[in-house]
Order: C-alpha cells, then sequence, then structure tokens
C-alpha cells in the first residue's frame, strides 16, 4: 500500500470507544463472572479479578475490531477511487488476479492436482477409519454445497430446504433396498432421479416467487418432506429408521473377506481396523465431487449458465433479453436437486442406518452456510467452505462446547470482511479488443 | 409492421388500458406520450409480452403475437429497452451486451453488432470490463439500448429513454435512436415524458390518457397543436 491507511485515525476516539465497550462488557457479564455462588458453604465468592481480565480482552478486541475495519475501508476507498479513475491505458484490464488465479494459472497446476488426487486416493492406506469416514462426510458436503451453489449463488434463487432432495435421495436407496433388494448402483441414478423429479415438482409452484418468499415456501418444504418422513410410519419406518442398508458392492466381492487380508499383508502401514466398503465408498465420493466438479463448471459457462446469473441479477431485464425465465428457474431447481440426491444415496450407504432427524432444517442451514462462507458462485470458494466447516469441528472436538459461538462469530465476521465469501467467485472476463477493418473481436482473457 | 386493436390490459381488477388502437409503419419513429399513469408502458409490456392483454389483437409483420411468451416475441426480432434501464449490475459491460445476443448463435453477426454499437457509444469500450452497476445513469441507458440491438432488432421498443438523466445526455441519446432509425432502418417505439424532444425525434405520435388514445398525427402537426401545446409541452 502507497499510503498508510492509519493517518486517518482519531486515536482519541477510537480509544474512548474502546474503553467504553470495555466498560459495558464489563457491566453485562458482571453478574455471570464476578459472583460465584458457593452452594456448599452458602457465601458467595466475589472474583473482581475476573471482571478485569473481561475489560482487557474487551478492550484488546475492540481495537483490533476497529482497526480492521479501518484497513478495509482504506482498501475500498482505493479500489473504489481506481475504479472511477478508469483503468490506465497500459495497465492489464480486468478484476485483480486473487491467489486462486495464481494457483490455477500456474505451469505446475495439472502436476499439482494430480499429486493432490494421488494422496487423497492413497489415505485408505495409512489413515485411520476415522479419518475416512468424515473425509466421506465432507465429501458429501461438497457435493451438496456444489448443488445447492447452482440454485443460491448461480441462479440467485434462496433455497431453505435443500436438505429434503438430500433426504429424498437417502430414502430411495434405503426404502428400495429395503423392499426390494436393489443395490447401490441401480439406486445411485434412482436417487438423482428422484431428487430432480422433486426439484421440478417444487419449481413449479414458486415459478412467480422470488426474495423471502421463495424462502419460506423452500423452508416449508424441506420441513413437509421430513414430517411426511416421520410420519409415514408405515413404509419409511417413522422416527425408527431404517438400517441395515447395504455398502456398495463391486462385483459382487466381498472386500473386506477377501482384498483385505492381502492388502494388510503388503501395506504395513494400513489400519487393521479399517471397513474396506467404507474406503471403496471414499473413492466413489471422490468420483462422484469430481463428477460434479466438472459438470457444474461447464454448467456455470454455458447458455444455461449465462440465463442463470441473468435471472439472478434482473429478472425484468432477462426477459427483455428473450430469456425463458420459466425453463431457467425449473433446470436450476432441477440439476440442483440432482447432486442432492447423488449425495444422498451416498449417505444412506455410508451411515447404513437413517432416519429423520439426519434431515432437520439445521442441516439446510449447514449447506447454505457453506455456500455463503466459501463464496457464493465460486466453486473452489466451496469446496473450502465445506471443508472447513465440517472438517474443523471434527478436529476441535475440545471446543464443541462452544461450537455455535464461534459458528455465528464467524458469520459475523464474514459478512464484515469478506462478504463475497472466503474465494470470491470469479468468472471468465472478456476483454474488448476492435480490430482493423471493423470485423469485431474480443480476445479471451 | 405493428398493428394494436381494441387492446384492454388489467393489472388484477383495475383496467390499465381500455381499447387502445395504434400502427407503427415499417421504418417509422413513433412516439407514445402521455402523462403518468396514462398506459404507456402498461402498452408496451403488453406488446412485449411481460403483461399480456386480456382482449384485442396484436399483430407483428403479419404474425398475432398476442399471448405469445416474452421470449418468443424477442426471438420475432421485437426487443424492449426496459424502462429504468434495467442492467444487469454485477455483470460487466461487455457481458450484459453479449446477454443482449443471447437468443442469436451467428458469431460473426454478433462480433459485427458489438462493433457496431461501440461505435456508436464509444464511451461502452472504455468501460468494457467494468461491472455495469458502476456505470453512471447516462452510460446505463446507452448500454440498454445497445443491449437491445444486440439482439439486432427489427423494431425497438424504447421506453423512458431520457428518464433521469441530464439534458446534455438526452440530446446525445436522442441523437442516437434517430441514427439508429437512419443507418439500421430499425423501427422504432418511443415512449417519452418528455413530449418536445420526443415529437421532434418522431415521425408520428400517439397521446394517451388515462387508457385510451385521445390524439394522433404527425409529429410536427401536433407540435404547433395549441392543445397539445398546452397539456404536455408547457404552454
Amino acid at each position: 500500500m502507497p499510503r498508510d491507511f492509519t493517518t486517518g485515525i482519531n486515536w482519541g476516539r477510537e480509544f474512548k470507544s474502546s474503553f467504553a465497550a470495555a466498560l459495558w462488557m464489563c457491566l453485562l457479564t458482571c453478574p455471570m463472572v464476578a459472583f460465584k455462588i458457593n452452594a456448599a458453604e452458602n457465601t458467595i465468592d466475589y472474583r473482581w479479578n475476573y471482571l478485569i481480565y473481561v475489560a482487557a480482552g474487551t478492550f484488546i478486541l475492540s481495537g483490533v475490531w476497529r482497526f480492521m475495519l479501518a484497513r478495509r475501508d482504506y482498501i475500498r476507498q482505493s479500489k473504489a477511487e481506481a475504479e472511477f479513475e478508469g483503468p490506465a491505458p497500459d495497465a492489464p484490464r480486468g478484476p485483480a488476479k486473487t491467489w486462486v488465479d495464481v494457483v490455477m494459472s500456474s505451469k505446475y497446476r495439472n502436476q499439482g492436482i494430480g499429486v493432490g488426487l494421488l494422496v487423497l486416493a492413497s489415505l485408505p492406506l495409512w489413515a485411520s477409519p476415522y479419518t475416512i469416514n468424515i473425509l466421506i462426510t465432507a465429501l458429501i458436503y461438497i457435493s451438496l454445497g456444489l448443488g445447492l451453489n447452482i440454485v443460491v449463488g448461480v441462479s440467485g434463487l434462496l433455497n431453505l430446504g435443500y436438505v429434503a432432495f438430500y433426504a429424498i435421495g437417502a430414502y430411495t436407496y434405503a426404502l428400495l433396498n429395503h423392499y426390494f433388494g436393489l443395490g447401490f448402483w441401480v439406486c445411485l441414478p434412482l436417487g438423482a432421479l428422484a431428487s430432480t423429479l422433486m426439484g421440478l415438482m417444487l419449481g413449479f409452484p414458486v415459478l412467480r416467487l422470488r426474495g423471502d418468499y421463495l424462502a419460506i415456501v423452500t423452508l416449508g418444504f424441506g420441513e413437509i418432506v421430513r414430517l411426511v418422513l416421520v410420519n409415514m410410519g408405515d413404509i419409511t419406518m417413522g422416527p425408527r429408521g431404517i438400517s441395515n442398508i447395504s455398502p456398495p458392492s463391486l462385483f459382487g466381492l466381498d472386500l473386506n473377506k477377501v482384498v483385505k487380508p492381502v492388502l494388510l499383508e503388503w501395506v504395513p502401514t494400513m489400519s487393521p481396523n479399517l471397513d474396506l466398503n467404507k474406503a471403496f465408498l471414499f473413492f466413489i465420493m471422490m468420483a462422484v465431487v469430481i463428477i460434479t466438479i466438472v459438470v457444474v463448471f461447464r454448467l456455470e459457462n454455458s447458455r444455461l449458465g449465462r440465463a442463470w446469473l441473468a435471472m439472478r441479477e434482473d429478472e425484468i431485464a432477462c426477459q427483455a433479453m428473450g430469456i425463458d425465465r420459466t425453463r431457467a428457474k425449473l433446470t436450476a431447481f432441477a440439476l440442483g436437486a440432482t447432486w442432492a440426491g447423488l449425495a444422498g444415496v451416498v449417505f444412506a450407504a455410508q451411515v447404513t442406518f437413517i432416519n429423520p432427524t439426519s434431515f432437520t432444517f439445521m442441516q439446510s442451514v449447514m449447506i447454505l452456510s457453506i455456500v455463503v462462507l466459501g463464496g457464493m458462485g465460486s466453486i473452489p470458494g466451496v469446496i473450502i467452505g465445506a471443508l472447513v466447516l465440517i472438517l474443523l469441528p471434527e478436529y476441535l472436538r475440545a471446543f464443541s462446547d462452544y461450537r455455535m459461538l464461534i459458528f455465528g462469530a464467524l458469520m459475523v465476521l464474514m459478512m464484515v470482511f469478506r462478504p463475497g465469501g472466503l474465494i470470491q467467485s470469479v468468472r471468465e472476463t472478456y476483454v474488448y479488443k476492435p480490430l482493423e477493418g471493423g470485423a469485431g473481436g474480443e480476445a479471451k482473457k | 409492421m405493428l398493428k394494436l386493436t381494441g387492446i384492454h390490459t388489467y393489472y388484477g381488477n383495475i383496467e390499465a388500458l381500455k381499447g387502445i388502437n395504434l400502427e407503427v409503419k415499417k421504418g417509422e419513429i413513433i412516439a407514445l406520450l402521455g402523462s403518468n399513469g396514462a398506459g404507456k408502458t402498461t402498452t408496451l409490456a403488453s406488446i412485449s409480452g411481460l403483461v399480456p392483454p386480456k382482449r384485442g389483437e396484436i399483430v407483428f409483420d403479419g404474425e398475432s403475437i398476442i399471448n405469445q411468451s416474452p421470449e418468443s416475441i424477442v426471438s420475432k426480432g421485437l426487443i424492449q429497452v426496459p424502462e429504468g434501464r434495467h442492467i444487469f449490475p454485477d455483470l460487466t459491460v461487455l457481458e450484459n451486451l453479449k446477454m443482449g445476443a443471447y437468443l442469436r448463435r451467428d458469431k460473426k453477426g454478433i462480433a459485427d453488432d458489438l462493433e457496431y454499437v461501440m461505435s456508436l457509444f464509444p464511451i461502452l469500450a472504455k468501460r468494457s470490463t467494468q461491472s455495469g452497476g458502476t456505470l453512471s445513469g447516462g452510460e446505463q441507458q446507452m448500454l440498454a439500448i445497445s443491449r437491445a440491438l444486440m439482439g439486432r432488432p427489427r423494431m425497438l421498443l424504447l421506453d423512458e429513454p431520457s428518464l433521469g438523466l441530464a439534458p446534455l445526455i438526452i440530446r446525445n441519446i436522442f441523437d442516437i435512436i434517430r441514427q439508429i432509425n437512419l443507418e439500421q432502418g430499425t423501427t422504432i417505439l418511443l415512449v417519452e415524458q418528455n413530449a418536445n424532444l420526443a415529437l421532434r425525434v418522431a415521425h408520428r405520435a400517439y397521446i394517451l390518457t388515462t387508457g385510451s388514445i385521445t390524439l394522433s398525427g404527425v409529429a410536427d402537426d401536433l407540435l404547433a397543436d395549441e392543445g397539445v401545446r398546452k397539456a404536455y409541452l408547457g404552454g
């Protein structure tokens, strides 16, 4: 930064504000922090020194907060100024490169992705069964996040009942497996199809809704599906759920009996407790996620993707451009639901026991948080978001009491400092370059 | 080219258009004037299919387009520049323009038209990588018109292009509207509050009062008409 942004700060005022915040925090927490009732001796312990810690902590945090705000405003202002003046004639045009662009355009990109995939693929040979299990969960949530990203991030349709499609995928497999003995591979496409159809069914009544109204209807839809699962006990077993769902098969091979002893002999690092069915599922889920990434990426840059963008930006203009709004909306809902259906089938195979409590509103919120935290409309953002939100709570079990507190604080901080998400979406930008002779041209950047 | 007969359009129970008859011939600029709430924008919305009329007939190029979806009307070359510009705020200027050519697949033609609108409004070339929302009002209006031109319209429906703009910019935009009409032969139906300016550009004009057409004629005659001067041109 050329200029120092600290020059504009009124130190006296900031000091006073932080001091006031510290005092206020003391007052608020005084009853909880300073007095401790000793029930055994019927006395009250006074712990005034704790209040001093609270004050000092609040003062410092408030200072950091103010510092960050000033820094953010400074950066915003200099960006706005630069935009107002327009790009310098010789400066590279288009939005500034983020570190994702730098990584993605690096020479070693393909090698890097290859090494990353190899490390991931070798995980079952040396990681603990626990790691494999939570990685499957993380991959499921990546897939869910990418699916919801089509609906919320790209098309701008706030869907608070996304978990319903996940549930439909999971129950499709569970029920077909329970009643008809159908296997994983048959049910994977069937689950996706069932979810897609439900997506279409939800799409029709909400065609004319947007914003808050759409959010409420989708919220209701999510609850309806859950309540139907709870109350249709004759078929779905109600809250007792469905157990003994079969794991995916590999040409009828019993992995744990046939393959595992061989592997254990040859690979000393492999955990003897590892359920090879889980490892197999891990590979399946990796493949699903890779396919999802490729398909979602292609979709975003297709005609349909542009129609979704236009619909998100301005519905009237979108119609004036001749875009079929009905089709755009329905395909967004249906395609978003497809990925939830796939993820649902894998989830049912992973846990082998499902009941309606796995598909509550909190799950929808979780998936939505992944999309918002990661960055609306950004594929790498959603992946990072899913990893952060699923893996961190698993590895920080020590802080599990404060999980929701940290979660909330994280969301507030994100909205203030990075409203676009951890990794903001950067679409391909085009630069206009007039050619001689008038045969217009543009170059992809 | 475009003919409206007995158009009745309702918003709920409210009859906004009470039997509009209107005709636009090929290559003409027609102004549609009237005060607030007269039904000017509703007339355009009825034509473009955004608010389908309840009764009446709309014929475009010998083909009835009543009760057709907005997208199929656009695909026939009848393109609207909505009131209040409605550009895509988070897309860049260039992406906005490409969105205008959404229904077209001829790459060469699109590139040519891009070149053409950039020559009409050179400022857009300068701003091509900026997001649409950061443009000034005048630039946004230029972008909205250019975006409609990217669809290669045979007839352009312009809704209040002067809305909220500085007089100098309004003049510039009206010059270009006339230029488009002359160079491309695009038929234009222009809705305006600024009657004075619109009548100077248009060949003919219709005047709407509370949902019906009360006066129509050649633009120059209307400019000279005593009643029109009093009602719409400020004496």
